[in-house]
Parts: structure tokens; C-alpha cells; sequence
């Protein structure tokens, strides 16, 4: 395929644009599913392909093919030269790329045990051993009726050229697992929580999660919430926010909203915009001890690249530093109208996607505090360990979360199980309140969604733990 | 587009394959589509797409396991490995506990009217003077900048199974969803969405997009709380294409739903009905067959508030120990079209309805803390008003809807009179169309951020 890459190019320029680029990207992945002890499904996907994109005269197009026929090529890059054509007259401000480097280099995640590597037995037992711990009230002490749990093993190989000289090739595999849980006790309901792991990496990773003691733990906590858990106090109270909830906060607070294509508005009309403009660069928008960074480049992460799909270096990029606006993410269009250079955040779920800014893996920056040290300064919180219900407005200005595993805290001490406190806040309510940063870093897998169509790429969201002062709890 | 023989022939020769490789049974769908979409953002456009591509899906079953492949090689020496590994995986895994064979053909189908309009097929770059159409209108009407998406689609699919089943089917498809923006959080919504030309009303869209942000801009105080509701139809889709993901066997089995035990039992209130109508004229989701091979059948979800049935496919039927509602999906089974019982009275009437209360023009990011129980929040926008004396008399902002489906769907009061077609970005659930009224729902809940 590499050479109807370059030929894709050379079409593009010939028909007239004045910037062609061509990804060749193979996606292939395989699942195993396994629900309520019973194996519903094995199988395989395949989706390889390659995806051109022009500048002509300020306008953009793409388009993508996935049979290996040069003529067909030669077809459909016209067709996406003479789109953008089309697409110009209702153009006011054209479409202008960012001045970069034009590099030639290669790289490649070389996993310890290549999954295709392990008997697919070994993968369809380890679902069916998680499954059997959980699903024995013996031994995780509550009933489990419902088990969704599936592992998927992914390989992500890219060519990537533009006519300014680019050629970037790139292999990543990726381990995923997801489970999801419902446990059930008479009189108190159900608790649901759903669990994540991801990495870059190969089956050493998947082995490294102990999924079958890791998936029991969560399943017992269920347990104990339903049994244990009392109401949540009311009002105005410390909290003390658990990693996996501050990740997932960054996530949507400060990753999302310093995409530069939603401050441009350029995804107005699904995802939203960002309650953050230009000229809020180098405003504060939290506590000092406030910082929070996106960063590709950390191995073995599941958002991992060294390049974006544009051909940029990728560096760690610090959006919030002390608690200060300090630095959007970007692509090669919106780095140019803001006269900097991209930061590599230009990503393609599938070969027949085009690039949008998207984040890698966001977190906040650890502190120094222990956890025993962020709750000996609160009289009377709650201290949320794991979310199920969350969502944010489309500026990620105003957002919910609801905790699973919450605990109460008084008097410095952590008490019992509370029952799904709700933390209802703005952004600058949540950064500006926060008095003190746990010391210990942690990271959770997810997708994150973006686009028409909808594109989900790979991400790890993480934080330590976060005392959070004076907010309001529901119950 | 015509179903190309060759369509059919890759289908049919992956069946055999299939069998030659140690299959018991084998389902082969080849789908071929070339799309278009024009994306706007600020009142110009922001890119042009055009897809052309080819896939091939396979099931597999031996022994009574269940192997699935989708892949976009289809060089025959891919296909050849994709069901090699298939047949490998079937050696290894453990049987299916509800295990069931495919159905037995030939079948007669009949057609669907409606679903293939050559002008859709062959639009090109006049998509753009549509996009022009809607943006224009939009910003008459009281939008200052305007986004969104068209898409215009033709593909041609064809199905194979080693139990006498060969099926083909075109279609083309059309959608547009606008979203004008006044000032800062003011917004609204227009979606316009069919299989031929004549559905088709860029538009209308932008109008009703420019409209609802132009009112948007003059705000109305509301407290948090419980507030009679009117959801507007892209918010109502946003609802029961929920409501149909969790009436889906798959979803009832694995806890993703809160329908689960509730068959025969009043779930709704008696003003509401529900179906999956797979044979509507024009349904962004019609077909004559679905993924197993069954004919396709209008299947009630909600009659008169009662939960009548669950979506199935063959597995999730034999759990269940009822016959399929040729809703596959061979691993989940899903809706086609959704269709919404419609009421007696206009749209304008059913907010004349409303003495003290919300209208939401549309539901984006539903998450769920229990789906079991049906507990769950979403943000309101592109046009949330406070209704009075059956006027809308301002912008709502800030509030966050957070109450529980079974809740909402016992609380419907009344259904306007014209059910519309809407598909769009925030139907997360998968359901392809949603044909919907306006909903009055009595009482549902709002909160708001303290800090």
C-alpha cells in the first residue's frame, strides 16, 4: 500500500491542491467476550485502508479507499480535490497549516509477549476465571447476576507521508479489557460499576492486572456498599476526590476544553465548543497547586504516539500550570491561526477518519500529600473513590459526578460506605477549591469519542488525589 | 449503485468456504458504500469527506460456538485467513449455552418502498449549496454562527448463508443536523434526515437551528426541581433511542437496561406506544431481512404502557425461549426504526398545554449511575425555554435534567400529532432512526451546580 500513498500525493498536487498528505493505517483487533459465564463471541476485525487529505486554495478535503486499486485512488483524490473546490466559495478565513519539520523516522512498541503469541485458550480461560470468582457469592460476598467482560488484543500500523517530505511509519499494539458489573443484595438494590485497563503493551500487561483478584476486589466493594453504605451528608463539606475520579475530571475539564478545534468552534455542532477563549491564555483558573499535563509520549500508555497523523513530533504538553492557563492542544490549523506551533494532537481513529485534536493521556500533576494527610484536615467530607453517573456540558463549563465507592470522612478519619454522593460543580468551582494534591500518580484506560463520525481513540486519564474545600454534596 | 453480482458472489463464496474450512454454519454479508459529508463550522465549511469502501462480515458456527469477522481486506487470500482463524477459534473456545442455528430459507421478503432515490446516489458537490441553504437560513432567523453536518450516503449490501438464504438490498441515505449559535450559550438545534430527496429540508433545518438560538438569548430564572417537561423531537429521540438499546435481549441480559424482568408489566403510561418498525417507507433503518436472514417484522416494544417484547436475535431468543423478532445483529440484536406513538393535538398545542414548565429541544451526554434501576443525567440544550401559560417566555440555563427513565416514561401526559424522522450525532445507542412527536412528560427533575 505504501506506494498508492505516493501516488496519492502526487495525484493530489497534480490535480491542483496545494497540500496533499496519505496515511496508510491497518487496524486490526481481535475479542473475546465472555457474559454471565457464557462465551457469546471470538472474533476479528479488520480495517486497513488508506485516507488522503488536500488543501486547495484554503479548503479542505478528504477522502478514503480501501481497495488496493490505483485507479480508484487516482479517482477519489480527485474527487476529494474538486470537494474542496466546491467547499471554498463559502470560505471567509482560509484554512492555513502551521510551519513544521518535515521528518523521516520510524518507531515501533515491541511487546515482552506479542498476544498473538499466547493460545487463544489462555485468553478465553482468563475471562472465564474472572467470571467464575465473581459470580460466586462465596467468594466475593455478594450476588453478581450480571457479567459482561470482554478483552480485546489490538494492532496499530501506520505509513504516513505528506508532500512536504514527511514519511513517518509507526507499530503500536494495545491490550484492552473492559468488565462490567451489576450486584444485587434484597431490600438495597443494585450497585453497577464498570472497569477499564489499557496499555500499550503486550500480554505481559494483561498478566501484570491480575484481573481475576482486581475484578473480585470491585465486586466485594459492590457488596459492601449495598449492605454498609448510609446516606451522604448533606451541604457544604470537604471532599476528597480518589485518582481514577480526578483523571476522569481532568479529562473533561481541562483536556477537553484546550482542544484549540472546540475554542475555534469548530465542533459546534456535536461535541461542543469550550468555555475558554484566546484570550484567556495565561489566566488563572485554579489553585496554585494546580497543574495538569497531556502527554503521548509516557510508555507503555494506552494513548501512547511519538508522532500525531500529521507528522508532528510528539512532546508532553502543560495545559494548567499552577493553577494557570498555560497552553492549548493543536493541530497544525489551529496552531497557525494562533501563530504557534502544532503540539502533535492531531489523531485518526481508523484510516478512513480525518485527523482532529485529540487528547493522549491527561493528568494532573502529584503533589506531596498522603492520602492520610489530605483527610486529617476535614472535619466532616466524604471521600469519593470511583464514579458511576458523570457528564459535562458541551463548553465543559458545568459538570456531575456521581461516586460509587464513597466513604465518610470525620474528624480526619475515614468512616463507613456513603451511598452515591453527588458533586455537582463548575470548572473553576473544582480547580479553584482545591487546597491540596495527593503524591501518588495513577492512571485508568478509556475512548474517548469525538467527531463526525464519531471517532474513539485510545486514552489514559489520570491524577493523584485531590482535597477539594467547601462544595456542596447531594444525596 | 446496483447490487453488483459481485457482491452477491463474494457473499456466497465465503459460505462455502465456510463449509469447506469445517464450518456447520456460515452468514456472509458484503457491503459496499460510497458516502459524502460536508462538515460547517462558523458559517463556511470546515472539510469535505468522501468514503468509498468495501467490508465483508462474517459468522461462523461449529460445534456451537459463535465466531464473528468483519474486515476491510477482501483480497481472497484475507478472506481466506479471516475464516481460517475463525474456524481455528472454534477448536478452542467453549460452547455457546444458548446455542441456536441459523434460520432456515429461502424466505420471501417483499419489498420496502422508499429506501433508494438515484438523485441521493449521484449527489455530488451540490451537497454544498444545501449546507449554503441551511446556513443562510439559520442566520435569518437569528443564529450569528452556524455548524454542522450533512451526510449523504448509497451503499449496496448482500447476504449469504449456508441455510438457503441470498438477500440483497440498496439504499441511499440523507442527514443534516444544524446547530445555530447566538450569543455565548445560546443555541439551537434543526435536523432534517431521509432516504430520498423529497424527506429532505436543509432548509426547514436551518430555520428551526436559527430560531431556537435567536430565542435562546433572552433568559428566563428557573430554580432546579421537578418541572413539567416538553421534549422537543431531538431530545425525544435521544430518549427512546435509549429506550430501545435497553429493550434489546443483549443489553436486558447484561444488566444494561431497566427493563429487565418487567415483560407484560405496565412500564409506561397508557398515552405511550412504542415499535420497531423495520418495514416504514423511508426509515433511515428499513430493511427487508436482517443479519440472520429473517424476514422483518413491525414489532411492538411499548403498547399502551405495557412492556410487550424484547428485540431478539436467534441466541438471545433461545435464551429466552421465544422466537426471534428478526432484530439481528448477530451478537447484539437491535433496533431498525423506532417509531413513537403520535397523539391528537399540534406541536404549538401541547406546549398550550403547559401552565408552569420546561421545553428541551434536545438531550446530549446521558450517562447512567444504574441502568438496572433506570437513574440518570443528562445536559440540556439547543433550545431549553420556561414555558407560562402556555407561552415560552425565556432562555433556561445551567440546568442539568437528572431523573429516571421508568420515571419519565410513566409520567408521559400527552403526544403531539406528527412524528418526525430524526437521526442525529447525540443517539448514542445505535438505534438508526427515530420517527417521534413531541413528548409532555408531567413532572421530571432538574438539578444545578452550587459552585
Amino acid at each position: 500500500m505504501e506506494e498508492l500513498v505516493d501516488l496519492a500525493i502526487k495525484v493530489a498536487i497534480e490535480a491542483g491542491a496545494d497540500y496533499a498528505e496519505a496515511r496508510f493505517q491497518s487496524n486490526v483487533s481481535r475479542f473475546y467476550l465472555v457474559r454471565n459465564g457464557n462465551p457469546e463471541a471470538v472474533g476479528e476485525t479488520k480495517r486497513a485502508g488508506i485516507g488522503v487529505r488536500v488543501l486547495v486554495g484554503g479548503a479542505m478535503g478528504f477522502a478514503s479507499i480501501n481497495k488496493p486499486d490505483a485507479d480508484l485512488v487516482r479517482e477519489r483524490v480527485r474527487d476529494a480535490v474538486s470537494m474542496a473546490r466546491a467547499s471554498s466559495r463559502l470560505l471567509k478565513e482560509p484554512i492555513r497549516f502551521s510551519e513544521e519539520e518535515a521528518p523521516e523516522d520510524s518507531y515501533a512498541v515491541k511487546p515482552k509477549i506479542p498476544a498473538e503469541d499466547v493460545p487463544m485458550e489462555e485468553k478465553m480461560e482468563l475471562l472465564m476465571d474472572v467470571d467464575r470468582r465473581v459470580a460466586s457469592p462465596r467468594e466475593v460476598g455478594v450476588s453478581v447476576p450480571q457479567r459482561l467482560f470482554q478483552l480485546s488484543e489490538k494492532v496499530e500500523e501506520k505509513y504516513y507521508a505528506n508532500s512536504e517530505g514527511a514519511r513517518i511509519r509507526s507499530t503500536v499494539p494495545r491490550v484492552y479489557f473492559t468488565g462490567f458489573l451489576t450486584a444485587h443484595e434484597g431490600g438495597a438494590g443494585t450497585e453497577q460499576e464498570s472497569i477499564e485497563k489499557g496499555e500499550s503493551r503486550g500480554w505481559e500487561a494483561v498478566r501484570e492486572w491480575n484481573l481475576v483478584d482486581y475484578v473480585a476486589e470491585r465486586a466485594t466493594t459492590l457488596g459492601r456498599i449495598l449492605r454498609e453504605a448510609e446516606k451522604p451528608p448533606k451541604g457544604k463539606v470537604d471532599v476528597v476526590l480518589g485518582s481514577l475520579v480526578v483523571g476522569l475530571m481532568v479529562h473533561e475539564s481541562a483536556g477537553h476544553p484546550y482542544e484549540a478545534d472546540r475554542i475555534f468552534g469548530r465542533e459546534a455542532a456535536q461535541a461542543g465548543e469550550s468555555f475558554l477563549t484566546v484570550d484567556m491564555l495565561g489566566r488563572r483558573i485554579g489553585a496554585e497547586v494546580v497543574s495538569v499535563a497531556d502527554d503521548p509520549t509516557i510508555p507503555n500508555s494506552y494513548g501512547y504516539y511519538l508522532y500525531d497523523d500529521e507528522g508532528v513530533k510528539a512532546r508532553r504538553r502543560l495545559l494548567i500550570k499552577n493553577g494557570v492557563i498555560n497552553e492549548f492542544l493543536h493541530n497544525r490549523e489551529t496552531a497557525a491561526r494562533m501563530g504557534v506551533r502544532s503540539n502533535a494532537s492531531a489523531r485518526a481513529e481508523f484510516f478512513d477518519r480525518e485527523p482532529i485534536i485529540r487528547m493522549a493521556n491527561t493528568f494532573m500533576l502529584p503533589g506531596d500529600h498522603t492520602l492520610e494527610e489530605l483527610l486529617e484536615g476535614v472535619k466532616l467530607g466524604v471521600y469519593i473513590r470511583t464514579f458511576g453517573e458523570w457528564n459535562i456540558d458541551d463548553r465543559r463549563y458545568n459538570m456531575r459526578f456521581v461516586g460509587t465507592e464513597s466513604y465518610l470522612i470525620k474528624n480526619g478519619e475515614l468512616g463507613g460506605f456513603v451511598r452515591r454522593p453527588v458533586l455537582e460543580i463548575t470548572t473553576p468551582g473544582f480547580y479553584g477549591s482545591i487546597d491540596a494534591v495527593g503524591r501518588e500518580l495513577r492512571f485508568e484506560a478509556a475512548t474517548c469519542g469525538k467527531g463526525d463520525p464519531v471517532q474513539g481513540v485510545p486514552v489514559w486519564h489520570g491524577g493523584p488525589d485531590v482535597r477539594v474545600r467547601g462544595v456542596e454534596v447531594w444525596r | 449503485m446496483e447490487v453488483k453480482p459481485e457482491l452477491t458472489e463474494l457473499s456466497e463464496w465465503v459460505v462455502r468456504l465456510g463449509l469447506k474450512l469445517g464450518a456447520d454454519e456460515v452468514a456472509a454479508i458484503s457491503n459496499h458504500s460510497v458516502a459524502r459529508q460536508v462538515r460547517f463550522a462558523n458559517n463556511q465549511v470546515t472539510i469535505t469527506n468522501t468514503w468509498d469502501e468495501v467490508e465483508v462480515s462474517i459468522l461462523l458456527k461449529k460445534a456451537g460456538r459463535v465466531l464473528v469477522s468483519s474486515t476491510t481486506d477482501i483480497s481472497k487470500e484475507a478472506l481466506e485467513d479471516a475464516v481460517r482463524n475463525l474456524v481455528k477459534a472454534a477448536n478452542v473456545v467453549k460452547r455457546h449455552e444458548s446455542y441456536a442455528p441459523l434460520p432456515e430459507g429461502p424466505f420471501q421478503y417483499g419489498e420496502v418502498p422508499g429506501i433508494y432515490d438515484g438523485e441521493v446516489a449521484r449527489l455530488g458537490e451540490e451537497a454544498v449549496d444545501y449546507v449554503e441553504a441551511a446556513v443562510n437560513a439559520a442566520l435569518e432567523a437569528g443564529a450569528r454562527r452556524v455548524a454542522g453536518t450533512l451526510t449523504s450516503m448509497e451503499s449496496a449490501s448482500s447476504l449469504a448463508t449456508s441455510k438457503n438464504v441470498s438477500a440483497s438490498i440498496r439504499r441511499t441515505a440523507m442527514s443534516l443536523m444544524v446547530r445555530g449559535l447566538a450569543d455565548g450559550e445560546a443555541s439551537g438545534m434543526g435536523v432534517t434526515c431521509g432516504t430520498t430527496l423529497r424527506d429532505f429540508h436543509p432548509e426547514e433545518a436551518g430555520r428551526d437551528a436559527g430560531r431556537l438560538a435567536g430565542m435562546s438569548t433572552k433568559v428566563a430564572p428557573v430554580e432546579a426541581g421537578k418541572h413539567a417537561t416538553v421534549l422537543g423531537r431531538p431530545a425525544a429521540a435521544v430518549f427512546f433511542d435509549i429506550l430501545a438499546g435497553m429493550s434489546s435481549a443483549f443489553h436486558v441480559d447484561s444488566g444494561v437496561s431497566c427493563l429487565v424482568g418487567k415483560l407484560g408489566r405496565k412500564v409506561a403510561s397508557e398515552a405511550l406506544s412504542v415499535y420497531d418498525d423495520p418495514r416504514r417507507p423511508g426509515g433511515l433503518g428499513s430493511t427487508p431481512f436482517d443479519d440472520e436472514g429473517y424476514p422483518t417484522r413491525r414489532t411492538p416494544i411499548i403498547e399502551g404502557g405495557v412492556l410487550r417484547n424484547y428485540l431478539h436475535n436467534s441466541l438471545t431468543a433461545k435464551r429466552h425461549g421465544v422466537r426471534s423478532t428478526a432484530n439481528a445483529g448477530w451478537i447484539a440484536p437491535h433496533a431498525w426504526n423506532v417509531v413513537v406513538s403520535e397523539g391528537e393535538i399540534a406541536d404549538d398545542e401541547l406546549v398550550e398545554e403547559v401552565k408552569d414548565g420546561l421545553f428541551v429541544n434536545n438531550m446530549t451526554y446521558v450517562r447512567f449511575q444504574d441502568y438496572r434501576s433506570g437513574d440518570f443525567s443528562t445536559i440540556i440544550r439547543d433550545g431549553v425555554f420556561r414555558i407560562k401559560n402556555g407561552e415560552i417566555v425565556g432562555a433556561v440555563r445551567g440546568l442539568r435534567l437528572s431523573d429516571n427513565v421508568l420515571h419519565m416514561l410513566e409520567g408521559v401526559n400527552a403526544l403531539s400529532r406528527e412524528a418526525r424522522q430524526v437521526s442525529h450525532w447525540w443517539m448514542e445507542w445505535g438505534s438508526p432512526s427515530v420517527w417521534t412527536p413531541l413528548v409532555l412528560i408531567r413532572e421530571v427533575n432538574y438539578t444545578k451546580p452550587t459552585k
